[in-house]
């Protein structure tokens, strides 16, 4: 099977700070066609970004495999890590963080072409300002510096400079996730479109997950470091067949009040664990409303249930 | 009966307006969620209330009554009487606003004024009711040995214990997972229907209010734009702003990568708010009047107010 990224076995553990390391992800594997759209969701800490940083090459992993575009990116050399960076590009929450303050925004935007010199003069301000008008600016915005921008549109820059290289994988971490909801919808609705228009890939990050639902053609969903449930869009939010899954699902509150008061959802109790110390066996069966006594023991395979890969005994 | 009544309130950075005559009632035992985009004076109005106000801030107008009292001409040391007692916040950093030196019990039985030592039964109740496991040991411990949830919660316990009668919280749950967020919003609402506290509920976040507002007002740049049951604005949002921030969101139930309603432009800063209705520049229904002069607040259909020349369905 043809595939723009491949992650397999993939560990990250940092160093903790008592001692025991933080295994921050731990095992995972998972792959994206081109074209597609995979979602990673989860609550805060459980690893997505760590995914996230490691399929650009951001971060090293403890082991495992990270194949982008059909090169293992793991302890390759400096010189194919900027060939292979040419096809992977990120998008970050914070807009403003990520762009350089003293640059105009044309000059950001260009660099990648400039410096790979695939345009230089007037055919690279001809192709930044196309750049611009994709992602719904005007191409005398090039002159203007960051702060002239208000974050919707800072985002958008960051997208256009992401799109420069026309990147087979588009690596999506939080991008919507800072901005104010009249100006979420714009960028859901640019990256939609794109994605459509050139047929990249897209690894997308984020806690939300209507977001996830409206943009993705599979999803992953994470706990702690682990994969829950791996599966195609509609048969994870139609039948989520691993407890977190529904939980998380269910804890979403719809913005019906018709809707959501007509739920009959349990939220789930307890804490999120740490990930310096997960529990044994399932790591969801401290807070799982259905776990039985080998859920404490035996640690549940990821195996096929239907259109999905579950790891729980039950599913 | 009223709890707390907030009329005509503005509030002005040097000459520069951020809220402008903003008014709204909450009855025991109800939620009313105030909800908006980043800036639109939420927190502000909250600070407000509480006379928390940051030195730059000043009230340039209106009117807060907390059950009789009206909070305007207090004394600052009536004020911080009834803080505390009769009115009580809770905010979104949760392990920020704790003391991180004190213990948990320690810093609830503070909010009785009293030594844990006398009111240690009460304060572990309290925890109880807000549940936390294990209460015994968490009594004694510091915040940062709980998670951000467990802070959450020992926020609720600091601002209920005394059982004031108004409890603001300023997006209580926007710090939290959405697992975590469903067990506060569930205790918040547990809490204010059992104690009939009349709860203040800032978010951005149009689920949290479908799931736990009474009532909602919707302010927009420093105005209420719309204001009503929780249940008639989302059903037919009448402001053309409350219209389009709920088609602009995805939601579990559309249809996936279909395109969602945009609201051009962004959310206008106060120093550029100029006169007419402040969300003119982005409205698809404005027009010259709606540059030109001020919608007020008025009464359309199931117990709303709106402020538009031009409501949809209207
Ligand atoms: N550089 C680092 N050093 C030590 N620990 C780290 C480092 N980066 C991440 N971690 C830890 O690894 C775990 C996973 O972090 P990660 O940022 O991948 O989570 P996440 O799912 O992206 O969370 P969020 O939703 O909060 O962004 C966390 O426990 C985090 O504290
Ligand atoms: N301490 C302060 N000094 C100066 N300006 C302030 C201060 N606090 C708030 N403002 C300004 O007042 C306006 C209203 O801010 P406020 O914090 O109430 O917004 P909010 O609705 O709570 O937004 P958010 O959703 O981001 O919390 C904004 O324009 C903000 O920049
Ligand atoms: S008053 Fe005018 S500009 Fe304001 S919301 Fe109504 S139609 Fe739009
Ligand atoms: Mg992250
Ligand atoms: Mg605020």
């Amino acid at each position: 099977m043809e595939t723009i990224l491949e992650i397999t076995d993939l560990c990250v553990h940092f160093p903790g700070r008592g001692g025991a390391p933080v295994r921050a992800v731990d095992g995972v594997s998972l792959h994206i066609a081109p074209g597609e759209t995979l979602g990673l969701v989860g609550e805060s800490g459980c690893g997505k970004s760590t995914i996230a940083n490691a399929a650009v090459g951001l971060l090293a992993p403890t082991s495992g495999r990270v194949v982008v575009a059909g090169t293992d990116i793991v302890g390759a050399s400096p010189r194919l890590l900027r060939e292979v960076r040419a096809q992977v590009q990120m998008v970050f929450q914070d807009p403003i963080t990520s762009l350089n303050p003293r640059m105009t925004i044309g000059t950001a935007i260009g660099e990648s072409l400039l410096v790979r010199g695939r345009a230089a003069g007037a055919a690279l301000r001809a192709r930044v300002g196309e750049l611009l008008q994709e992602v719904g600016l005007r191409p005398d915005h090039a002159d203007r510096y960051p702060h002239q921008f208000s974050g919707g549109q800072r985002q958008r820059v960051v997208i256009a400079r992401a799109l420069a290289l026309r990147p087979a994988l588009l690596v999506c971490d939080e991008a919507v996730s800072a901005l104010d909801v009249s100006v979420r919808a714009q960028i859901l609705n640019l990256l939609v479109a794109l994605q459509a228009r050139y047929g990249m890939a897209m690894l997308f990050v984020s806690h939300d997950l209507a977001v996830v639902r409206h943009v993705c053609d599979r999803v992953a969903v994470m706990y702690l470091g682990q994969l829950a449930e791996i599966a195609p869009r509609d048969a994870l939010f139609a039948s989520p067949r691993h407890p977190y899954t529904r939980a998380l699902i269910a804890a979403v509150p719809d913005p019906d009040p018709a809707v959501q008061r007509a739920r009959v959802s349990v939220p789930l109790v307890g804490e999120i664990p740490s990930p310096a110390n997960p529990p044994p066996g399932c790591r969801f069966h401290t807070r799982c409303p259905v776990a039985v006594a080998r859920c404490a023991v035996d640690v549940p395979a990821l195996r096929s249930v239907g259109a999905a890969m579950v790891a729980c005994h039950l599913a | 009966m009223i709890a707390l009544s907030v009329r005509d309130l503005s509030l002005a950075i040097g000459r520069t307006n951020i809220v402008d005559a903003i008014s709204f009632d909450v009855a025991p035992g109800e939620v009313l969620a105030l909800v908006g985009e980043s800036g639109c004076g939420k927190s502000v109005t909250a600070q407000a209330i509480m006379r928390l106000l940051p030195a730059a801030i000043r009230q340039t107008g209106g009117e807060i009554t907390l059950g009789a009292t009206s909070l305007s001409n207090l004394p600052a040391r009536a004020m911080r009487d009834l803080r505390g007692r009769q009115i009580a916040m809770i905010f979104q950093e949760p392990q920020s606003a704790l003391d991180p030196l004190a213990t948990v019990g320690n810093q609830i039985a503070e909010a009785l004024r009293q030594p844990l030592a006398k009111v240690r039964a009460e304060v572990r109740q309290m925890l109880v009711e807000v549940g936390i496991s294990d209460p015994d040991r968490r009594i004694d411990q510091h915040p940062f040995e709980l998670s951000g949830g467990m802070c959450q919660r020992v926020m609720i316990a600091i601002a209920l214990i005394a059982r004031p009668a108004v409890l603001i919280a300023d997006e209580p749950t926007t710090a939290l997972d959405v697992t975590i967020q469903a067990q506060i919003l569930a205790l918040l609402r547990r809490l204010a229907a059992e104690r009939q506290t009349a709860v203040v509920l800032i978010t951005h976040d149009m689920g949290v209010v479908a799931d736990i507002a009474d009532r909602v007002a919707v302010m927009y740049a420093g105005r209420v734009a719309e204001t009503g049951p929780t249940a008639a604005v989302f059903a037919t949002p009448a402001h053309p702003y409350t219209a389009l921030l709920l088609a602009s969101i995805p939601r579990l139930s559309d249809v996936p990568k279909s395109a969602l309603a945009v609201i051009d432009g962004q959310v206008p800063q106060p120093a550029d708010y100029g006169a007419g209705c402040r969300f003119a520049g982005r409205c698809p229904r404005a027009d010259r009047r709606c540059v030109a002069e001020t919608p007020a607040l008025r009464p359309v259909a199931d117990g709303r107010l709106v402020a538009c020349f031009h409501p949809v369905g209207g």
